[in-house]
């Protein structure tokens, strides 16, 4: 029994997750041209790599990755690199994931962008633990993907709707430039979103340990746990 | 050792996953069947459509060459094949020549198919051995295209009413 649930366990961290993190990298820039139906994919912004920097420091503050424990001289090389590679598909998981709520140009884009900025940034600042960090995240993402693919994306729809007739007398001589994509963007965007709160749930604040016993594990964790009270005091 | 054997086939498989995203992000396909296709020119097993390279071949010498330029298109969708891409061009010039004016969007179209069969071609050399044709590299077609394209005093010649087409 304990050997099938190491096994699943490395499973799990070596192989569901980063695919999980890697297809979050895929789905994130996939739109869907509203009139050819075609594929258009939008590699990451500038402003997104910066976005994904900012929450990944983020995560190292709220120990949600103790990166003491992802390196360190004691694990084989390997599991380093696995690691590291692990670390790598987060990055551009989170780059994705933003540049799947962000609007693709014009003023929306820089608004979006900005305020992204502005909460990640006076958040680096903030006492966070592991669950509150996630949860102000989902929250952040749930916002954008509702701001985005139901609020804004009303605004290019070609039939109109009270968003658009809204916006318009609200916004008069002010130009919205945002693309038209069809509807399934949305959808895709969405499945990006969940797929990425999967994998942040997924990532364990200290890796799974090879070869380690469970009293070394637990140990580990506990380690982990007095040091983030220790933070949150 | 069945961890480790998970570790490292989760390390190449990240790899490869992040190598195939890298890669469709690069050569951004429109459709599946563009993943499909661009799959094939990766994997060195993309072959273009004979059949309908025949029937676009076909088309071109009945002059129906807007016809033939889709059949060719559907033939190579990759744009990988040089010939196809120089009869596409071909195409294009004939459709294009007027003997007062040539239609510059059609010979623009024809350079880009041309300049594609030209890096497509190995050292940059095609040579078509056509009889129909009387042009029978890319790079004389290719001149041809470039000075279509061009505005010159030469336009207002009164004896270019009697030149023909190639």
């Amino acid at each position: 029994m304990k050997k099938y649930a190491e096994r699943n366990r490395a499973l799990l961290h070596f192989i569901v997750l980063p695919t999980i993190l890697l297809t979050v990298g895929l789905l994130g820039g996939l739109r869907v041209d509203a009139q050819t139906r075609q594929f258009v994919f939008l590699a990451p912004p500038l402003v997104t790599l910066v976005l994904a920097i900012l929450l990944g420091s983020l995560f190292v503050r709220a120990r949600a990755i103790d990166l003491n424990r992802w390196f360190t001289i004691e694990q084989p090389t390997l599991t380093n690199l696995s690691h590291l590679l692990t670390l790598v598909a987060f990055f551009f998981a989170s780059a994705q994931a933003f540049n799947s709520v962000l609007p693709e140009s014009g003023l929306l884009h820089w608004m979006f962008s900005f305020f992204f900025i502005w909460t990640l940034w006076t958040n680096q600042f903030s006492a966070f633990d592991t669950r509150r960090l996630l949860k102000s995240l989902i929250v952040l993402f749930g916002t954008a993907f509702v701001l985005k693919h139901l609020l804004v994306s009303g605004l290019s729809a070609p039939e109109g709707g009270w968003i658009r007739k809204l916006a318009s007398t609200l916004l008069q001589g002010i130009a919205i430039d945002v693309p038209a994509f069809a509807p399934v963007t949305g959808y895709v965007s969405f499945f990006a979103l969940v797929l990425y709160v999967l994998g942040l749930l997924l990532m364990a604040p200290v890796p799974l340990r090879l070869g380690a016993s469970a009293v070394n594990k637990l140990a580990v964790r506990e380690d982990a746990l007095a040091e983030s009270l220790d933070q949150s005091t | 050792m069945q961890r480790k054997m998970i570790q490292i086939t989760g390390m190449v498989w990240t790899l490869v996953y992040a190598s195939i995203i890298v890669w469709i992000y690069a050569t951004e396909p429109r459709s599946f069947k563009e993943v499909a296709t661009n799959s094939q020119v990766a994997a060195g097993i993309y072959e273009i459509n004979q059949e309908r390279l025949n029937n676009g071949l076909a088309l071109f010498r009945r002059d129906q060459f807007r016809a033939a330029r889709d059949e060719w298109a559907g033939a190579d969708p990759a744009q990988r094949d040089p010939r196809t891409q120089f009869y596409i061009a071909y195409a294009c010039y004939r459709e294009g020549w007027g003997r007062v004016y040539d239609d510059d969007a059609l010979f623009k179209q024809g350079l880009e198919a041309v300049n594609r069969a030209i890096n497509l071609a190995p050292n940059g050399t095609l040579i078509v051995d056509d009889p129909d044709l009387q042009m029978h590299t890319a790079a004389e077609l290719k001149t041809e295209l470039e000075q279509g394209t061009e505005t010159s005093w030469k336009d207002l010649n009164p004896l270019k009413l009697f030149r023909k087409r190639k």
